[in-house]
Order: C-alpha cells, then sequence, then structure tokens
C-alpha cells in the first residue's frame, strides 16, 4: 500500500477535530500533518492533547501557522507538542502533498460570543 | 503536472497566497463553488483532468 | 492498491455543503466514476437531509459511509437510529477516509 503525505488545514476554532481525522490517517500508516491556522486552537483536553502526540508518534506532526505554538500543549518534558510553520514554509511544504485537505469552515469574520464556551 | 484550485467561497489573502506557491511551474485551473448554479459536470471534468485537487473553505 | 480512475472519492466534513455533495456525486455518476462518499464530524448532520437517502442508494452499501462516532458526538443514537438509506455495516471510522484516498482516482473535500 502506498503511504501518503496529507495535511488537514483548519481555519475555524470549531474544526479541531481535523486533528482526529488526521490521526485516522495515520494509523493507517499515512503521513498527517494537521495545520491550525492563525491560532484557530482547540481547547486542549487530555483526549486532544494525546491526539496530537499520537499523530507525532506516527511520524506526523501538527503545526501552527501564523501564530505561537501553545505553551499548554506538551509532552512529559514540558517541551510544545505543536510546532511552528510560516504561511511561506507551509506552501513549499504542501507542494509535496499527495492531498491537500482544508477541513470544515472558513475562519468566522465575527468573535463567538461567551456562550460558545458552555459547548 | 495539473492542479485544480476549487474555492468553496472567496479566497483570502493567506490562500491567495498558498495557491500561488503550490501553482508556481504547474498547469493550473480553478473552480469557483461560491455561485448560484455551479457546473458540476465541467468542476467534475477538471478534477478528472487534474493530477490533484484542492477545495478550499 | 492503486487508484482506480473511475471511482470518485468526496469526503465531507462540514454540514453546509450538500447541494454541492448531490451535484458532484450525480455529476461523477453522468461521466460514468462510483462515488465513494464519507460524512464525518459535522457533517453527519446532512443525513437528515431529505436528499440523503437517494445519494446513498445512488452510491450503493459499499460506497457510502459515515463516522459513526461523530454521529453519537453529535448526540444522534448510531444503534436505534441508523439513518435512512444506510445498514449498520455503513456506520465506520476514518478508516474509510483512508480507503477513499487509496481506492480512488478522484477526490474532492467538502
Amino acid at each position: 500500500m502506498e503511504t501518503l503525505k496529507v495535511y488537514f488545514l483548519i481555519a475555524n476554532r470549531m474544526y479541531g477535530d481535523g486533528v482526529r481525522s488526521g490521526l485516522g490517517l495515520a494509523v493507517e500508516n499515512h503521513y498527517a500533518f494537521p495545520v491550525i491556522m492563525k491560532g484557530e486552537f482547540p481547547p486542549f483536553s487530555k483526549y486532544m492533547s494525546d491526539n496530537i502526540a499520537w499523530v507525532k508518534d506516527m511520524e506526523g506532526q501538527v503545526y501552527s501557522c501564523g501564530a505561537p505554538a501553545p505553551d499548554n500543549c506538551v509532552d512529559e518534558e514540558g517541551d510544545k507538542l505543536i510546532a511552528e510553520i510560516s504561511l511561506e514554509e507551509l506552501g513549499e511544504a504542501m507542494r509535496d502533498a499527495d492531498y491537500i485537505i482544508p477541513y470544515g469552515l472558513p475562519k468566522q469574520t465575527n468573535e463567538p460570543p461567551p456562550s460558545c464556551s458552555a459547548a | 503536472m495539473k492542479i485544480l484550485q476549487v474555492y468553496r467561497s472567496e479566497p483570502n489573502s493567506d490562500i491567495k497566497t498558498l495557491v500561488g506557491i503550490l501553482n508556481r511551474d504547474r498547469d493550473a485551473d480553478e473552480f469557483y463553488l461560491n455561485v448560484e448554479n455551479p457546473d458540476y459536470d465541467l468542476l467534475v471534468s477538471k478534477i478528472i483532468a487534474a493530477d490533484k485537487t484542492v477545495c478550499w473553505w | 492498491m492503486s487508484a482506480d480512475p473511475n471511482k470518485f472519492a468526496i469526503f465531507v466534513n462540514s454540514a453546509q455543503n450538500m447541494r454541492h455533495v448531490v451535484g458532484i456525486a450525480n455529476a461523477a455518476e453522468k461521466a460514468g466514476k462510483k462515488p465513494m462518499v464519507f460524512f464525518t464530524y459535522k457533517a453527519i448532520h446532512l443525513t437528515k437531509d431529505p436528499r440523503f437517502k437517494a445519494l446513498a442508494e445512488m452510491c450503493g452499501e459499499e460506497n457510502i459511509a459515515i463516522c459513526a462516532d461523530s454521529y453519537t458526538c453529535e448526540g444522534y443514537d448510531s444503534v436505534a437510529d441508523i439513518p435512512a438509506g444506510l445498514s449498520v455495516k455503513q456506520m465506520r471510522t476514518q478508516a474509510f477516509h483512508g480507503a477513499q484516498l487509496e481506492e480512488c482516482g478522484n477526490y474532492i473535500v467538502l
């Protein structure tokens, strides 16, 4: 079976599920690179952090593009699990991708109201 | 290599930057889905003709 | 397995593109390509769209599935409320997306 290089681009705070979808391919022996754009990070639950670590263990990587990598998503040694990548670096890296998957919706133009955090 | 860029909404500057890099030295085509009546037959023919398709948010 | 140029993958993960899903699946079928469709995350709400059953019937049991975990996460009952047009065998995992990438010579995400 051919091993594929797949990028998941996450531009909307509600679509952190792209990490799980990437992990689903990683465990099928593909290389998954979920990229969180412009700081649209999901809440870093233990489940989410474990998935991000697992993607890395499977020779993929979760990236942050356009925002500093968060310091509340770390491995057991305290090292950041998410790596930073610039827009230009991302474009160059994706030239070699087998698939590029813009996941979910674009970024919202309006700020989410406080009630969103109840979810 | 033939690459097809499909847009579900109006592309922002980040998308335009990425598309510029991805299309460099390649035979590039595009299709807009954010219209009232997209020509799906045309889109499918473009996808079939392309080696790679990216469908932006 | 190498990708089949006569198979056409549609990977659906947001809930607002049903007209495109149906339009592209129908156009692919018309072009002689077999659509293979996977609905995951928020897209599982599209199983409640009245157009879903006809799409499922056109694709056939082997070529359309939804993510059972997503369906459950969104509050639906993945045991007692199998979407119209699907069987329990079509309540799948992300491995179905892997199969799309491996089997289909054509691919679009919506």
